[in-house]
């Protein structure tokens, strides 16, 4: 019989005897012992596989009044002699740096024990072991952990290496890295955890609050929707704002929403020109760098990661109930010289009525999946994972699916050549409902407000109520909302790969050529049909088919050296990206029946005229970049980015984008070093200028588009220009100047970075509008200047550490944005609303005043007879255009996010905030919901309260109601849209290996988390997150309440 | 360097005007900028004029006070879309080539190009007046409403030099167009002879001819029907078709759902009232009046909705067929009446017979064969004629935008105004308010003195 080395053994309230005879039949080695002396042991729990002897003899003799000795292959069992019980072994040492120095504070601890101890001030401690197999873990802040087996030594004396804390670790930057302590600019890095802290549809909705200076707008809580991101407010009138997106090199086309979350690595966001002029025309608006997971060699890692949220509307709009309604009308009519609708009677019935937005909205899942595995050895190393995300909205029949497969693969060829290769490939499918926008309940979101609640949506006989008919006086606009939910469906497919290639070649060790080719390609289609059965359709269906594809070729030269105390790192490349944009669609209407729905236009009485796209832009580049540092205190960066755009004029295609800075690690000066307070101090200063592609390409062509008219009763073709008259344009700039400081408190327990910043953005591109007798409406020009200046502040601490440990980072950035020039000083005025009832321009652009000033009438109470006074500005005695003025602004005072989180045992508990504060929101859904009397809409309970009546005359908040109450863009639409949100907070529960008691897995945490649970906001309508400038019947946000699992093994 | 060249798969202005296919569908685009605002266009004058009505948004205009914002707002897409086929003229006649395949796409234009200016200077007075000389100019003062009517005769005089009498398709404006739209614009000009003289042409061409018809649904199928097309009757007209989103807007914008005529729920958002003189002196035998149907929606007993307009299969909002008639045979005919009246300062037989033409059709007789409704010469001098001629033409030319334009061009409007509605006008409310866009960016124009009076 042959005997295992090694012992399984799981058994709860085991006696001695029992484990004893177990550990005899596995290993062969006999005990002696009498049956007197195991009647004082203690029965145990014990769970080992795959364990020595020794390790489970510990396990059964722990805490028992006896002992044993090992006598080659025999056991003998003895009582413990009182002083053997703490026949510990005291260990002495000192903790020095790598330079030597002594370390205070350093954590010595007993591995899988609940013993601690800490260095003093010279760097000495004290700790007693059971045994030479005892390990001590020595762990201290911004040092790398060791652990060490005490085995004959009573004096262990350590020197800890300085970790890749914060400050060692390593920043992606514009064609490539360099360690956040040699950094020039201003960077700031999400990392994976943060993005992964709550579920959240895409990268952009967790970026939010992560970052200093960085905005993200959620401009709808639709499954599915993107965000807008503005990194130090926006330079931009007539191009995008959003930031360039870069993903693993690739600088990808709009948001990076194909990407899933846990897929995710690093967020590196470049805000000062240093960082992002190497991006050129693409960089004034910063640029976001997302790396994904990539494979290490060693052992294969496999991560799991699951969860299930439950989402609901954060809060209800009071409204009428159908008794108010009723008495609401009546008075409408009084007041309108027409007869009361309903009876006494009638109303008198009328109770709380049908609640419609308990109708529109519901609870609504969401669930998230990732497993990545990643390994590999010296030679080639992988990573592939594969996730799905799904979100059904709270709106119903929206919905939101993605799922993605990604895969990185580095292989050394030989020593002189490597390659590296990443793919993502997404596929996207949504659901879409009508719900935003519309005009007196003709969207779901606006009826869910809108629909009177005297109504319910079906008729006795089971058929949709028609509500525009329902009463005399109600809109012919209003349509009820089964319509959208039941006979409306429009989704989104899309395929999205992005693949990324290069080889690599040491020309020598310090030169290196880099030969990359990548391709971005998005597949859509978009189907929408609504059916035969939905108010007055006859069937309506349409497709659009649209593929973009970008192609990028990168050829980049790095050299590296280090000598003496110089140290020089520098690129040079050239580059190629294309960019092609085709589409296709077609529809029609009038369908015998709702079977084809949008897959056999070819059934269609009425077929569209079919359209199709050709748009394609090449950008060519020259860049360069040389980093250099003196004795590791005098930093300089300089860099310079030439790029040609087809989109320009001829001669105005090429621009010149450079930049400079300069940075003084202050904390290695002699003066500094060893300083008790500051552990690190770095000064920096940044200048560039960066540019944007902020018009389409053949903006500059005096091109012809099709249209059609009728002759006979036939289609013919015509042609004529648009609209927009083209003219000659050249590049907008942004000229950026940065100071920042990076201080590292108390050995880097707190880490501060403020930056300070002026963005001048001139040679504007802008919408310059046209005598509309010219034929043309607007043209193009480059005028116009804009200025953002701005503060950041970001701070990382451990607050506490040790058993409960606490980090807290928060950051908080002020901007401050201005027009500073115009075209011939001309307002731009702009946000039109098209109500009605209100037809008019809510924003001006104007010099001396910030983007996104609202522009209106004040309002001054009521007249004798209950209607708005508004104020006549110019007294001539009547109320214009000449009597609007400034109403208010949309620009955020300051925005700020707060992460705590804490740790204690197994425990972790995150808590984190995110706010805005000082934006003014137009409110464009209160108009119809608190001023449009004359259509049936249903009205917030407010206007119901407090509207004014000759009783209720002083304290009037609404008008007389009548079907002639004339309202305006005014101040009263104006919402202080500050908000502080508690956007996640979460319990994680680490389980022990006690209690797994299995090897295969090494870790595994359970999490409960709530997302956005508690807001702080005196916003009335449904979210002030999802609005930004005008809140016009969005797709509200949701909360929702997590569940989740992560487990490694 | 060529990897920057732009190479649209498109037409650019700079290589294009070069076949007759391509000037010919340049002239094509004179047609949508306005084609698509006729149904606004002709509602926002009914509701002006003494016989209908707006509703909701459009009741302002019925107030006869100025325009608040919103009828403001809904004048602009008007000045901009005649001005955009103002333009899509002036392209044409500035980069056709020379030649005799060329002048009848010329004609063409300029024809467009006056009946964009007759709107413009009727509707909002002295004008910029843009011609294929001036077209690039951003700055241009406003020409006085002489100047440009000038400039609309000498156009049309040319346009019908150039344009055949028979056009290649429905829709597009021939010879007798033109001496039509000159006729309109001669009677505007109170040049009443030269008006009699051109209407009389189109008389005498005998090219057209009135359609006979005996019952409400012969008016609705056979005149105005949406599968009508190139009848004798069509002098010029705005063509729609059942394709989506090239039907005419008109239906849904007056039309009830109760009627059942119109296969898309309407607006009805311009309508009568059968309390109004012109409704209640009306004679019950003559079938224009059976196109009013008396429905109760809201704004109380004595509301009328019109079935003049009827597309039972049309689907949406724009696809029903029915043709914007901008001018029937029935306006010759009552401009030929009129303007002989005038010039002769007499009621000649011709003059009579053209009336009596357009009332005998109404009764449901045969228009050429003289009736028992026939109007005699020996009851009428040539002010009570006129009188009557008027009468004649808001029973016609109800719902087809002409009313208000009319007791403008007569000087009755205020009168008209308060004895069948009660309403008194202000004279700000004559003339319409030229865009923000134009006042404010046209740094020729002074944004006081030459906005319209009371805007």
């Amino acid at each position: 019989k042959t005997f295992g080395q090694k012992i399984n053994l799981v058994r709860n309230n085991v006696t001695l005897e029992a484990a004893l005879m177990e550990i005899q039949k596995q290993t062969g080695y006999n005990f002696f012992y009498s049956q007197e002396l195991l009647k004082n042991a203690k029965p145990f729990d014990i769970s080992v596989s795959n364990s020595s002897l020794k390790e489970v003899l510990a396990i059964c003799f722990k805490g028992q009044p006896l002992t044993y000795i090992l006598n080659k292959k025999t056991i003998v069992v003895k009582p413990a002699d009182l002083k053997n019980i703490v026949q510990d072994i005291t260990i002495t040492g000192k903790v020095l740096d790598h330079q030597g120095l002594p370390l205070e504070g350093v954590s010595v601890k007993l591995k899988d024990a609940n013993k601690e101890t800490v260095t003093n001030q010279n760097g000495d401690y004290t700790i007693s072991v059971p045994d030479g197999d005892a390990k001590l873990v020595f762990s201290f802040l911004g040092f790398e952990s060791q652990e060490v087996t005490v085995g004959t030594q009573t004096s262990i004396n350590i020197n800890l290496k300085t970790a890749l804390s914060a400050l060692e670790e390593v920043v992606v930057i514009g064609y490539g890295t360099v360690k956040k302590k040699d950094l020039t600019g201003s960077v700031s890095q999400v990392k994976s955890k943060e993005i992964n802290a709550m579920p959240n549809a895409n990268v952009l909705q967790a970026l939010s609050g992560r970052a200093a200076g960085v905005q993200v707008r959620q401009g709808s809580g639709a499954p599915g929707s993107s965000s807008t991101v503005r990194i130090r407010g926006g330079n931009s009138i007539l191009g995008s704002n959003e930031p360039l997106y870069v993903i693993d090199g690739f600088p990808v086309n709009g948001s990076p929403t194909q990407i899933n979350n846990t897929d995710i690595e690093s967020v590196e966001v470049l805000k000062d020109a240093s960082a992002t002029a190497i991006y050129g025309s693409r960089g004034a608006n910063g640029v976001v760098l997302i790396t994904t997971k990539k494979g290490k060699a060693g052992k294969t890692a496999v991560s799991f990661e699951t969860s299930y949220g439950t989402q609901s509307l954060i809060k209800k709009l009071d409204l009428m109930n159908a008794k108010e309604y009723a008495i609401f009308y009546n008075e409408q009519r009084t007041n309108s010289n027409l007869t009361p609708f309903f009876s006494q009677a009638e109303i008198d019935g009328f109770g709380e009525g049908f609640d419609w937005q308990d109708f529109v909205f519901q609870k609504a899942p969401i669930r998230t999946t990732a497993l990545n595995v990643n390994g590999g050895n010296e030679k080639t190393q992988f990573s592939v994972s594969g996730s799905a995300f799904g979100q059904n909205g709270i709106v119903k029949g929206s919905d939101y699916d993605r799922y993605s497969l990604v895969t990185s693969l580095n292989h050394k060829i030989s020593d002189k050549f490597s390659l590296s290769f990443s793919s993502t490939l997404s596929k996207l499918s949504t659901e879409r409902k009508d719900s935003g926008g519309g005009n007196r309940g003709n969207s779901m979101i606006s009826a869910a407000v809108s629909a009177p609640p005297t109504l319910t949506p079906f008729n006795d006989d089971g058929s949709y109520r028609v509500l525009s008919t329902a009463y005399p006086f109600i809109a012919t606009d209003i349509r009820n909302p089964i319509n959208f939910i039941n006979e409306q469906n429009s989704k989104i497919k899309a395929n999205v790969v992005l693949a990324n290639a290069s080889i690599n070649y040491n020309i020598t060790p310090a030169l290196q050529l880099k030969i990359a080719g990548g391709i971005e390609n998005r597949d859509e289609r978009t189907d929408t049909y609504t059916t035969t059965k939905f108010f007055a359709s006859a069937g309506s269906a349409n497709i659009f088919a649209g593929q973009f594809t970008s192609f990028l070729n990168e050829n980049t030269l790095s050299y590296q050296k280090e000598f003496n105390k110089h140290s020089l790192n520098a690129v040079l490349g050239f580059t190629y990206q294309d960019f092609l944009n085709t589409g296709v669609s077609a529809g029609g209407t009038g369908f015998l029946s709702d079977n084809f729905e949008s897959y056999d236009l070819g059934a269609a009485a009425n077929p569209n005229v079919p359209g199709s796209s050709y748009i394609k832009s090449v950008l060519l580049s020259y860049l360069g970049r040389v980093n250099y540092s003196y004795d590791n205190k005098y930093l300089a960066t300089v860099s310079l980015r030439r790029d040609g755009s087809s989109r320009y004029s001829e001669g105005s295609k090429w621009g010149y984008f450079p930049s400079a800075a300069l940075a003084w690690r202050v904390s290695n000066e002699e003066f500094l070093k060893g300083n008790e307070l500051i552990s690190d101090l770095k000064l920096r200063t940044s200048f560039g200028v960066t540019g944007s592609q902020a018009i389409n390409p053949y903006s500059t062509l005096n091109q012809l588009s099709a249209g059609r008219t009728i002759f006979n009763d036939a289609p013919y073709t015509t042609f004529a220009p648009g609209t927009v008259l083209a003219s000659d344009l050249k590049w907008e700039t942004t000229e950026q100047l940065d100071f920042g400081i990076d201080i590292g408190l108390l050995k880097n327990r707190f880490l501060l970075t403020a930056d300070y910043y002026i963005k001048n953005t001139r040679d504007l591109l802008s919408n310059v509008i046209l005598p509309s007798s010219l034929g043309y409406t607007s043209t193009i020009q480059n005028v116009g200047q804009i200025k953002n200046t701005g503060l950041e502040l970001g701070l990382e601490s451990n607050i506490l550490k040790g058993a409960f440990n606490w980090d807290l980072n928060a950051n908080i950035a002020f901007n401050r944005n201005k027009v500073i020039k115009l075209s011939k000083g001309d307002e731009l005025l702009r946000d039109r609303v098209n109500l009605v009832v209100i037809n008019d321009v809510t924003s001006i652009l104007t010099e001396g005043k910030p983007v996104g000033t609202f522009w209106g009438y004040l309002e001054e109470g009521y007249d004798a007879t209950g209607k708005i006074i508004f104020k006549d500005l110019d007294g001539d005695g009547t109320i214009s255009q000449n009597d609007k003025t400034y109403i208010g602004n949309a620009n955020p005072d300051f925005i700020y996010g707060l992460n705590s989180t804490m740790t204690f045992k197994n425990f972790e508990l995150n808590l984190f905030f995110q706010g805005l504060q000082g934006n003014d929101i137009f409110n464009a859904s209160s108009i119809t919901n608190t001023l449009d009397y004359g259509f049936g809409l249903n009205m917030t309970q407010d206007v119901f309260d407090n509207r004014w009546t000759p009783q209720n005359a002083a304290n009037a908040k609404y008008p007389k109601v009548s079907n002639a109450t004339a309202v305006r863009v005014s101040d009263r639409l104006i919402e202080d849209g500050s908000y502080l949100r508690l956007k996640n907070v979460m319990l994680a529960y680490n389980l022990p290996k006690s209690i797994l008691k299995t090897n295969w897995i090494s870790k595994l945490t359970l999490y409960a988390s709530g997302q956005n649970l508690f807001t702080s906001t005196n916003y009335s309508w449904w979210d002030p997150e999802t609005n930004f400038r005008i809140d016009y019947h969005s797709y509200p946000n949701a909360k929702s309440i997590t569940f989740g699992l992560r487990a490694g093994f | 360097k060529d990897l920057l060249e732009e190479e649209p798969k498109s037409l650019a202005v700079e290589v294009f005007y070069k076949t007759p296919q391509e000037v010919e569908s340049a002239v094509n685009a004179i047609y949508p900028p306005i084609r698509t605002q006729m149904a606004e266009y002709v509602a926002t004058l009914e509701c002006h004029s003494d016989f209908l009505y707006g509703r909701g948004s459009w009741e302002n205009i019925s107030l006869y006070q100025g325009f608040n914002d919103t009828n403001t707002g809904r004048v602009v897409p008007f000045w901009n879309g005649f001005y955009t086929a103002i333009r899509n003229a002036n392209l044409v006649i500035a980069n056709s080539p020379d030649g005799a395949a060329y002048d009848s796409y010329k004609a063409e234009a300029k024809f467009l190009r006056a009946f964009a200016y007759f709107q413009l200077v009727r509707n909002w007075g002295a004008v910029p007046l843009r011609t294929e000389l001036n077209m690039e100019q951003r700055d241009l003062a406003k020409s006085s409403v002489d100047d440009i009517y000038a400039f609309i005769e000498k156009d049309l005089l040319t346009a019908e030099m150039g344009l055949k009498p028979v056009a290649t398709a429905a829709g597009r404006p021939t010879s007798g167009s033109a001496k039509t739209l000159l006729a309109d614009v001669y009677l505007q000009m109170a040049k009443y002879p030269e008006a009699a003289a051109k209407a009389n042409e189109v008389i005498q061409s005998n090219k057209y001819s009135l359609i006979q018809v005996t019952s409400k649904a012969n008016i609705q199928d056979n005149i105005f029907g949406p599968t009508v097309n190139n009848s004798p009757e069509e002098v010029f007209y705005f063509k729609f078709s059942r394709l989506t989103n090239e039907g005419n807007y008109l239906l849904f914008i007056v039309n009830h759902p109760s009627t059942g005529l119109f296969g898309f729920p309407g607006a009805y958002a311009v309508h009568g009232n059968k309390t109004n003189p012109i409704f209640v002196n009306w004679n019950a035998n003559d079938l224009r009046k059976s196109l009013y149907d008396n429905i109760n929606f809201g704004l109380g007993a004595n509301t009328l909705v019109t079935s003049k307009f009827v597309d039972k299969l049309a689907t949406t909002n724009r696809t029903a067929g029915n043709d914007n008639t901008v001018y029937r045979y029935a306006d010759v005919l009552l401009i030929y009446a009129e303007a002989a009246a005038r010039a002769e300062n007499n009621v000649s037989p011709a003059a009579l017979e053209a009336l009596n033409k357009v009332k005998r059709r109404a009764y449901g007789y045969n228009p050429a064969v003289p009736s028992v409704v026939d109007y005699t010469a020996a009851d009428y001098a040539t002010t009570p004629f006129l009188d009557l001629i008027m009468k004649e033409r808001v029973y016609e030319f109800a719902f087809e935008g002409k009313r208000w334009l009319e007791l403008k061009r007569t000087g009755k409007a205020s009168e008209l105004v308060l004895a069948n509605k009660g309403k008194t006008i202000l004279p700000k409310h004559l003339l319409w308010p030229i865009p923000l866009g134009e006042i404010d960016y046209n740094d020729a124009l002074d944004p006081v003195t030459d906005q319209n009076p009371g805007y």
